[in-house]
């Protein structure tokens, strides 16, 4: 075969054509990272102040009353319920650590 | 070299690009590639919208209803025909009818079906169905555009669906994954508004509290000063009535209020941060019309300033589990709010705040 301008054009065409096929076949395959988050509740005295981040459990909501502190003995409440990242890199789809209704 | 491939190759591909160019054959492919597209992401919006079904099913049988299925279809094809605009006279009164009377339907259908399930639960069982709900609408309209598009060959309205897909996906995805939070009832960005009040009726002596229409106004006193915080009914998924609420707190003051605060959740611009809080006038609220336009026409009538703080986050922010940024700037926003009523109002004074958004996970 003779490597002329007219091959060499026609082969720069072919090759662009499967650069460009690569390229689309891996943007299809691209996901965008899953973060995967953790709900948590963070339970306050209001006398003493004492703190406590807990995991979330059903039927927890902001104001509600959970147990006493082990501090001062009064009742603590819900103080926030938050959704924290979990460092893990993972690419695993959105779970929740806890069961529907 | 004559008959060389590369010859003929080379000639293939340029009478292949001249039939294209001059049969319209290159559209035609193109569009065939973006209808591929469009019903690849289509079949990733029916599962969501299936995923969703089946597992309201799921709870709805757990939860005793023997035939899930007609409640939950009546509730995927429910519509709402919109007031007439033409004829703006009461427009404002006709969609508070209108929207009243979708809210008394979907409320009824649902206490007929589960008659002894709590408020607090019906709420979010309802929240549940009208997430279902929306994701088939999305749904139906993707598929409806596709199929035109097809039907008549028109490429245009192809190319801007094609374009317009990933916003679709990622909106349905944000609908989709909102399910949990409030099936388990955990409080979303959106419940920023009603946690700030909260917050404010937690820091001051509480004095009388009472609820109207699904609305919670507590009067607090605060740094001397008397407080009517209002905030929707908790912890059940609801937005309440703030607007009217609102109005009605005033006219009961004969107007004697200082200054009207409201807190909501607003998207944020891209490039934005997340828990950013901006502050302005006028009525924070993010509803189609009747709460607002009662919150405005209240101050404007007694010349109350109307003062708003935003807490910034985006679509996903909103609908998902409240991130820790929000809960941090929840707590800002609180001491700016005082921070606001201490520099605005004398001792004495009588200010109404308003959290605005849906209070799921968050109590009073």
């Amino acid at each position: 075969m003779i490597i002329d301008d007219y091959n060499v054009f026609v082969m720069i065409i072919l090759i662009s054509l499967i650069i460009i096929l690569i390229q689309l076949w891996f943007e299809s395959k691209k996901r965008p990272r899953a973060v995967e988050m953790e709900t948590k509740t963070l339970v306050k005295c209001p006398k003493c102040g004492y703190s406590e981040e807990r995991e979330f459990q059903p039927g927890d909501f902001v104001s509600a009353i959970k147990g006493k502190c082990p501090k001062c003995g009064s009742p603590i409440k819900v103080h926030a319920i938050y959704a924290i990242e979990l460092k893990t890199g993972s690419r695993e789809k959105l779970k929740t650590p806890h069961k529907p209704l | 070299m004559p008959g060389d491939w590369t010859d003929y190759i080379g000639q293939i591909i340029f009478i292949l690009f001249f039939i294209m160019l001059f049969t319209g054959l290159n559209q035609r492919i193109q569009m065939k590639l973006w209808a591929y597209d469009i019903r690849s992401k289509l079949s990733l919006i029916k599962r969501h919208v299936d995923e969703s079904r089946s597992r309201t099913e799921e709870i709805l049988v757990k939860l005793g209803v023997k035939e899930p299925s007609p409640l939950i279809s009546k509730y995927m094809d429910f519509f709402t025909i919109e007031p007439v605009s033409l004829e703006p006279t009461d427009i404002i009164k006709r969609l508070d009818h209108i929207l009243t009377t979708r809210e008394r339907v979907f409320k009824d259908s649902l206490a007929q079906v589960l008659p002894d399930l709590g408020k607090h639960e019906r709420s979010l069982i309802e929240t549940s169905l009208e997430i279902v709900s929306v994701l088939n609408y999305i749904y139906k309209i993707v598929r409806h555009y596709l199929l035109i598009g097809e039907k008549y060959n028109n490429w245009v309205l192809l190319m801007q669906l094609q374009f317009q897909m990933p916003e679709i996906l990622r909106l349905t995805e944000t609908y989709y994954k909102s399910f949990n939070a409030f099936i388990n009832g955990v409080p979303i960005g959106d419940g920023a508004g009603p946690l700030v009040a909260y917050r404010l009726i937690e820091r001051g002596r509480v004095l009388s509290k009472k609820v109207i229409d699904d609305t919670v106004v507590v009067e607090t006193w605060l740094d001397d000063r008397r407080l009517f915080v209002v905030k929707a009914e908790g912890p059940g998924s609801n937005v309440g009535k703030p607007g009217k609420v609102i109005q009605k707190v005033i006219e009961e003051l004969n107007g004697n209020v200082d200054l009207v605060i409201t807190v909501d959740a607003a998207l944020k611009l891209e490039g934005e941060e997340t828990g950013e809080i901006a502050e302005g006038v006028g009525a924070a609220i993010g509803d189609p019309g009747p709460e607002k336009i009662a919150i405005e026409r209240a101050a404007s009538t007694y010349g109350i300033p109307l003062r708003a703080l935003v807490v910034k986050m985006s679509l996903e922010d909103a609908l998902h589990p409240m991130k820790k940024q929000i809960y941090e700037a929840v707590e800002r926003c609180a001491d700016y709010i005082l921070r606001i009523i201490k520099d605005s109002t004398k001792p004495g004074s009588t200010i109404i705040v308003a959290g605005i958004g849906n209070t799921v996970g968050v109590g009073q």
